[in-house]
C-alpha cells in the first residue's frame, strides 16, 4: 500500500452522524484532522489574548491617538480572527478549553504585555513607558501571528481548502497590520518614513479580509 | 574563548529514524554565526524544521541538546529546567560552541513541561 493510501478511512455509512466526511477527507488528502484541530486551538488561543493585550497596549497609548486608533483596528480584527475560526474547531470535533488559563498558556504566541514593571500596589508603572516600546509589542505580536498562520497555511495547502481559505484571509489582515506597526515604529523610535500603503479602516475592527458575516453588531 | 560577533560554529543536526519529517534519519552539518537562530540558519538552508512563533514560546521547534552550549537570550517562555535536562528551542537558540542537537522532540518536551508544571504542557496534554 502506499504512503498516501495508508491514511485514507474507508466511507461513511448513510446516516452514521459519529463520524465527519468533513474530517475524512482531509485525512484521506493526508492532513490529520486532529492536529490540525489542536493547532487551530493554539492559534485562536493567540488571537484571543491578542484581543485581550491590545486592549491594555491601547490605553497605555494615552495622548497618541493616531496609534490608539490603528492599535484598535488591529485588536478588534484580532477578535475577529478568533470569531472566525472557533466554529471551525467545533467542525473538527474539538472544543474550546473550558478553562482560560488553559486557553492562554497553549496560545501559539507570547503574552503582548505592556512593556512596563508592575508597581508595588499591583498597578501599572507607567512611569518609564515609552510610545516606541508599546509599538515594538505590536509589531512582535503581529509577527508572530503571520508566522502562525502561514504554517497554517503550508499545512492546509492542497487538504482542506476550508481552513486554508480561513488562515489566508486571516493572515492577509496580520501583513496589514504588520506592516502598519513597522510604519509607526520607523518614525516613533528612528525618525525614518516606512510607509505601509495605508490609510486607515472603514470602521475600527472592519476585518475586510476576515469577517465572513456580521452576525450582530458585537461580531 | 573570547566571542565575536562574526564567529560561526558548526552545528549538527540530527533528525531522528522515527520522526514524521520529510528528512527523518538524516544529519545535516551548518555553519551558524553566533548572533543566527539555529532555526533560521537550518531553514535557510533548506532545512524546514518545524516551529510556529520563532519567538521562545509555543515549544514546537524543541530539540535536545546532545553536546555543545546554546543561549536563548530572546526566547519568552524558556525555565532553567528545560537547560538543566537539555532541551533547547532552536528559533531562539544561538551557539557558543560547536553543538549537536536532535530536532523534532515537540511531544516529549510537552511531557516534559507538564511533569514541571510548565506551560503549554498541561493545557496541551489535556486539551
Ligand atoms: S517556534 Fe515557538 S518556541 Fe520555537
Amino acid at each position: 500500500m502506499s504512503e498516501e493510501k495508508s491514511h485514507a478511512t474507508g466511507t461513511v455509512e448513510p446516516g452514521d452522524t459519529s463520524k465527519r466526511v468533513g474530517m475524512e477527507v482531509i485525512r484521506e488528502r493526508g492532513l490529520d484532522p486532529e492536529e490540525l484541530r489542536e493547532k487551530l486551538i493554539d492559534a485562536i488561543g493567540a488571537e484571543f489574548t491578542t484581543y485581550y493585550y491590545y486592549t491594555n497596549l491601547r490605553m497605555h497609548l494615552a495622548g497618541e491617538e493616531d496609534y490608539k486608533e490603528i492599535t484598535e483596528d488591529a485588536r478588534l480584527e484580532d477578535r475577529a480572527h478568533f470569531e472566525l475560526v472557533v466554529p471551525r474547531i467545533y467542525e473538527l470535533e474539538g472544543s474550546l478549553p473550558n478553562d482560560i488559563r488553559d486557553f492562554a498558556d497553549r496560545a501559539s504566541c507570547p503574552d503582548a504585555e505592556v512593556p512596563t514593571p508592575m508597581d508595588d500596589s499591583g498597578g501599572f508603572d507607567t512611569s518609564e513607558l515609552e510610545v516606541e516600546d508599546i509599538l515594538e509589542v505590536l509589531l512582535e505580536a503581529e509577527r508572530c501571528a503571520i508566522r502562525t498562520w502561514s504554517e497554517i497555511c503550508d499545512m492546509t495547502r492542497g487538504a482542506d481548502p476550508r481552513t486554508y481559505d480561513m488562515a489566508q484571509r486571516i493572515l492577509n489582515e496580520e501583513m496589514d497590520h504588520e506592516a502598519w506597526f513597522i510604519e509607526l515604529l520607523s518614525k516613533e523610535r528612528d525618525d525614518e518614513i516606512n510607509p505601509a500603503g495605508h490609510f486607515a479602516r472603514g470602521e475600527p475592527g472592519d476585518a475586510p479580509y476576515s469577517t465572513n458575516n456580521r452576525f450582530n453588531d458585537s461580531a | 574563548m573570547t566571542q565575536s560577533s562574526n564567529e560561526m560554529w558548526t552545528v549538527t543536526i540530527v533528525v531522528p529514524e522515527g520522526s514524521s519529517l520529510d528528512e527523518a534519519g538524516e544529519t545535516y552539518d551548518l555553519e551558524v554565526g553566533t548572533d543566527e537562530t539555529i532555526l533560521a540558519t537550518a531553514r535557510s538552508a533548506g532545512v524546514w524544521l518545524p516551529a510556529d512563533c520563532q519567538q521562545g514560546w509555543c515549544t514546537t521547534c524543541a530539540a535536545r541538546l546532545v553536546d555543545g552550549d546554546v543561549v536563548h537570550p530572546n526566547a519568552r517562555r524558556y525555565y532553567d529546567e528545560d537547560d538543566e535536562a537539555g532541551y533547547i528551542l532552536p528559533c531562539t537558540a544561538k551557539p557558543r560552541t560547536d553543538t549537536t542537537i536532535v530536532v523534532d522532540q515537540h511531544d516529549d518536551f510537552l511531557e516534559f513541561r507538564a511533569a514541571n508544571d510548565r506551560p503549554p504542557g498541561n493545557s496541551k496534554l489535556n486539551g
